[in-house]
């Protein structure tokens, strides 16, 4: 198994490592306090650019850029909001930051709120991480006590505030438009753009939205500097270091801190440990999250154009190419959060979607049409299909209604479901066509009815 | 003027316009179910998506079946911009007739027809619904969900005006943007996610505010119907007449939407003015139609030691025979405030040329609470028309009745139904020798008359309502009269003839002219 250097996740294994004692012998706040009395507020935004360190909330955005949409010459309060509403349908590594090494995340929360010229922070956890909000608490209060954070941490005089915003538990406050109307105290609805955030976001003043890692990478890279801290990754404009997470079929599920670009094989089979049973290969990875389109294990790369960006990989397995973020659009699926879902031979690709589509139907917000009344249709074909009650067209009605989502909705929902939907039934045709003529016999839907039908004698 | 294009065709716009405004100012409507002119744009419908030509369009990665190699590819399409919420810019090309943009919008309008009830036969809305409109336009599509539709709560009282269906209900907000912005009163928001949300009443709160029939006429679909409008009618039955709302001295544009078979009134709804109401009116207004034909006066009636009903034209009779019997000075006539301009001219100068009188008053209602909205706090249409024709200062009601008291008049015309006070503080005017009452519906001066003249009531006649600001705005004649019944300044004329007289002006554009001019009085007004 390869090993990487830690950065991110070096403190995880310390005893009571979510304590100020513990992680200040390990160098919590170090970075901090170097950055507020000896560096500049553009000295760190331009070591954030350099660093070519993208989102790591599921859209790979570059970090440093957003911070420079800040209208200049802005007269209103800044605000940074960190996201750590994490939802994501598998995915978990906001959340081992916030329970295990919450400190890192304010350090990088005083760090980005200096360099962004605001005093007020705000830490959206999703509700159901009780421990992390509990620990992010308790240790903001400690980093207060310490004088880290408050009127004038490290003695500097610029007034910092961390608050932690627990959420109502709808998977949309994640988007960041409608995390901020959360916030806010309004309800949980993505907003229309422009205004983009960084213009005009919480209580219309300028406000960065950035992911819980992202901002816990802050530190890091401000320690080692963007140059070095971009150098970490194997790809380029794609910067540093992320935590990965693997779970489902395989040995070792959890999360793994690598180097941004290893690539799918090496997640699943070193640090994953490989398939978890010998005798059920491995059939497909949805990469990053479930709204990104699905990898299939026996696809190949084919990208005989010189120009391709995937031409370096031209014959080996999609599986063989970095995860990175334009890398990844390539091969026309999402690198999103990084935490692959792995799925052995033994998983139905309908029942898949028809569990993802669930999600979504029961997510959406239903401010916009397509996305509201598309989500349920396509969970009620789906879950016909799995029933054996489906027709074949209604495989391709699946697919115009979510052609039809697909960019005509408000925020990125619309397309973070269809997107996922198309994926499946491009690359499992056979497997939708067979169930639109027998059913799926493992889906918890397909055996009740069959029961059903065989109760009523049919 | 800036332009951009849509389908080629050249729009002009204002600098902060989007495309959906200034195309609706040229006339030409982008299908959308959220967006109203006067509220905020909400870009929920999804209904006024268009392309718009880039260099660099932004592609989304979408699926194409190939009937060949019998299996989806790859295949992408050009993202399309909401209509509402993108500025007009100079040069823009913008496109509705493309095979992307009809696809969109056929396929929103069948995903809002999903969990839809399809009850039009028994919907209010039918006939003026934007669903049934876009149906035909976009598509025409028979359901394909084979699934049972999302249940959910209908005919909910939102209060005393409002029923809400919630499964009609298509979630474009404009009702809560409506309330929020307009009235000012948080009320309504939504509940729940996805294809179950709904409209909801904020908690402990029901829809009492004054401008809640707005709601059932901004409603784009049958979601949000009036309890007074409800199984009426159906909207294809119904003509509307151009009108102005006479509830108070704001005087908002209406309509006036009655059945042409049988001249019934079922509503009255906003019409659009700019200037004054802009797509408003309060409820007061809304329902103002029923004294249209409620309390109404029809007949003529004669009080001596016994109240008899009698034929307009007798009733006109015993009042000139009535007036005659007495000196001119000692007549007073009592000007409306409730009555059109016209109406008000003419007894003036009955008042000058048949009476040689100096007493001239004038009758208005109290007026009541108003608001910064649109309610004035006088709720007289025409007190400011009733000044400016008499040409002269016009006395309250109240010293009518001292001169009654004092025995200074003997006599007295009143137009319109009731002043400023009640039956019971008219008992002065029961001194008189003759009261004749000229008026549409009963009040309080058809009740202590000596005679009543029935007239026509403003939806019944040509007229001018002068406004607070002090605009000149004319209506015109919605329905006919009730038999034998005409507009007063006709039956102040016939009054004139049958004691002797005849005024000098036969028609309404003679009235009109000899009506002091709306710049003149603004000049008077500039002085002060």
């Amino acid at each position: 198994m390869a090993d990487f250097p830690k950065l991110l996740t070096s403190r995880y294994e310390l005893n009571e490592s979510w304590l100020l004692s513990t992680v200040e012998k390990h160098g919590a706040y170090e970075v901090a306090r170097k950055a507020l009395t000896t560096m500049k507020p553009e000295e760190i935004a331009a070591e954030v650019k350099e660093a070519n360190i993208r989102g790591r909330g599921g859209a790979g955005f570059p970090a440093g850029v957003k911070w420079g949409f800040i209208p200049k010459g802005n007269t209103k309060p800044v605000y940074l909001a960190v996201n750590g509403d994490e939802g994501e349908p598998g995915t978990f590594k906001d959340r081992t930051i916030m329970e295990r090494d919450p400190h890192r995340l304010i350090e990088g929360c005083v760090i980005t709120l200096f360099a962004i010229g605001g005093h007020i922070a705000y830490i959206y956890v999703r509700c159901e991480l009780v421990k992390a909000i509990r620990r992010l608490e308790d240790a903001i209060e400690e980093a207060r006590q310490k004088g880290f954070i408050g009127d004038r941490p490290f003695g500097k005089d610029h007034k910092i505030e961390i608050y932690v915003q627990p959420g109502a538990g709808a998977y949309i406050c994640g988007e960041e438009s409608s995390l901020l109307n959360s916030l806010e105290g309004n309800r949980g609805e993505p907003r229309l753009r422009p205004p983009f955030p960084a213009v005009e976001g919480a209580f219309r003043c300028p406000t960065i939205v950035n992911n819980v890692e992202t901002i816990s990478s802050i530190s890091e890279i401000v320690r080692m500097g963007g140059k070095a801290w971009s150098d970490l990754s194997r790809l380029p404009r794609d910067g540093g270091v992320r935590i990965y997470g693997v779970s489902g079929h395989v040995k070792n599920p959890g999360i793994y801190e690598a180097p941004v670009g290893i690539s799918m094989r090496e997640l699943v089979y070193d640090l994953g440990g490989g398939m978890l049973y010998e005798n059920r290969p491995l059939k497909a990875v949805i990469p990053g999250g479930s709204s990104t389109p699905v990898l299939r294990a026996d696809d190949v790369v084919n990208a005989p154009g010189e120009n391709d960006p995937l031409h370096a990989w031209q014959g080996k397995s999609h599986l063989d190419v970095p995860m990175g973020a334009d890398t990844y659009r390539a091969l026309g699926t999402m690198l999103g959060t990084c935490c692959a879902t792995v799925m052995d031979n033994s998983v139905n690709m309908v029942e898949v979607a028809r569990n993802l589509i669930h999600f979504y139907a029961h997510e959406s917000c239903g401010q916009c049409t397509p996305c509201r009344e598309g989500s349920a249709w396509m969970r009620d074909i789906l879950d016909n299909l799995c029933r054996g009650k489906g027709r074949k067209e209604d495989v391709r009605l699946l697919v115009e209604i979510a052609n039809n989502i697909m960019g005509n909705t408000i925020c990125a929902f619309g397309d973070g479901m269809s997107m996922p939907m198309l994926g499946l039934v491009q690359k499992f045709y056979d497997e939708f066509l067979e169930a639109a003529k027998n059913g799926v016999p493992g889906s918890p839907l397909g055996d009740s009815a069959k029961e059903l039908m065989l109760g009523s004698g049919a | 003027m800036p332009t951009f294009k849509l389908d080629g065709k050249e729009i002009p716009f204002e600098t902060g316009d989007t495309i959906i405004r200034a195309a609706s100012r040229q006339g030409i409507e982008i299908p959308h179910y959220c967006w109203h002119e006067g509220l905020s744009v909400a870009g929920n419908c999804r209904m006024c998506l268009v392309e718009v030509k880039s260099d660099r369009p932004m592609m989304l990665p979408i699926l194409k079946f190939d009937e060949n190699k019998k299996q989806f590819l790859p295949d992408s399409k050009i993202k399309l911009v909401p209509a509402c919420h993108t500025p007009a810019a100079e040069g823009m090309e913008v496109f509705l007739d493309k095979e992307n943009v009809r696809k969109t919008q056929e396929m929103v309008q069948e995903m809002l027809l999903l969990n839809h009830p399809v009850d039009c036969p028994i919907c209010d809305q039918a006939g003026e619904c934007k669903l049934q409109d876009y149906w035909e336009l976009h598509g025409s599509k028979y359901k394909r969900k084979r699934t049972e539709p999302v249940h959910k709560p209908k005919a909910v009282r939102f209060g005393t005006t409002i029923v809400y269906d919630a499964e009609r209900c298509i979630l474009c907000t404009r009702c809560v943007r409506f309330c929020e912005e307009v009235v000012g009163d948080h009320v309504l928001d939504k509940r729940e996610r996805g294809n179950k949300s709904e409209i909801v009443l904020s908690p402990g709160r029901y829809l009492d505010n004054k401008y809640t029939l707005n709601l059932a006429q901004i409603c784009p679909v049958g979601a949000l119907t009036s309890v007074d409008f409800r199984f009426k009618s159906r909207a294809w039955l119904l003509r509307s007449a151009v009108s102005i709302c006479a509830g108070c001295a704001t005087g908002c544009s209406s309509y006036i939407d009655y059945d042409p078979r049988t001249y019934e009134v079922y509503r009255i709804r906003a019409r659009k003015n700019m200037g004054v109401n802009k797509f408003w009116m309060c409820d007061d207004g809304f329902m103002s139609y029923k004294l249209i034909q409620k309390y109404r006066v029809k007949n003529g009636v004669i009080r001596a030691a016994e109240q008899k009903a009698v034929s307009p034209g007798d009733a006109l009779q015993a009042a000139a025979k009535a007036l005659s019997e007495i000196e001119g000075k000692r007549i007073a006539v009592v000007l409306s405030a409730q009555h059109a301009s016209e109406d008000n001219a003419v007894l003036a100068q009955f008042a000058r040329e048949v009476l040689g009188t100096e007493k001239y008053y004038l009758a208005a209602y109290g007026g009541w609470k108003g608001d910064k909205i649109l309610r004035h706090s006088d709720n007289n249409p025409n007190r400011a028309g009733a000044i400016r024709v008499a040409g002269r200062g016009l006395a309250p009601t109240n010293e009518l009745l001292k001169a009654a008291e004092d025995g200074t008049i003997s006599a007295v015309v009143t137009l319109g139904p009731a002043g400023e006070e009640k039956l019971d503080q008219l008992d002065p005017l029961q001194k008189l020798s003759a009261v004749v009452s000229l008026s549409s519906n009963i009040g309080a001066f058809t009740e202590v008359a000596s005679v009543v003249i029935p007239v026509a009531h403003y939806a019944e006649m040509d007229g001018t309502f002068v406004n607070a600001m002090k605009m000149e705005q004319r209506f015109s004649r919605a329905l006919p009269p009730p038999d034998r019944v005409k507009p007063a300044w006709q039956t102040i004329i016939d009054l004139a003839r049958a004691m002797g007289k005849e005024l000098e002006c036969g028609s309404l554009e003679d009235i009109r002219k000899r009506m002091p001019s709306a710049q003149a009085v603004e000049a008077e007004g500039s002085n002060n």
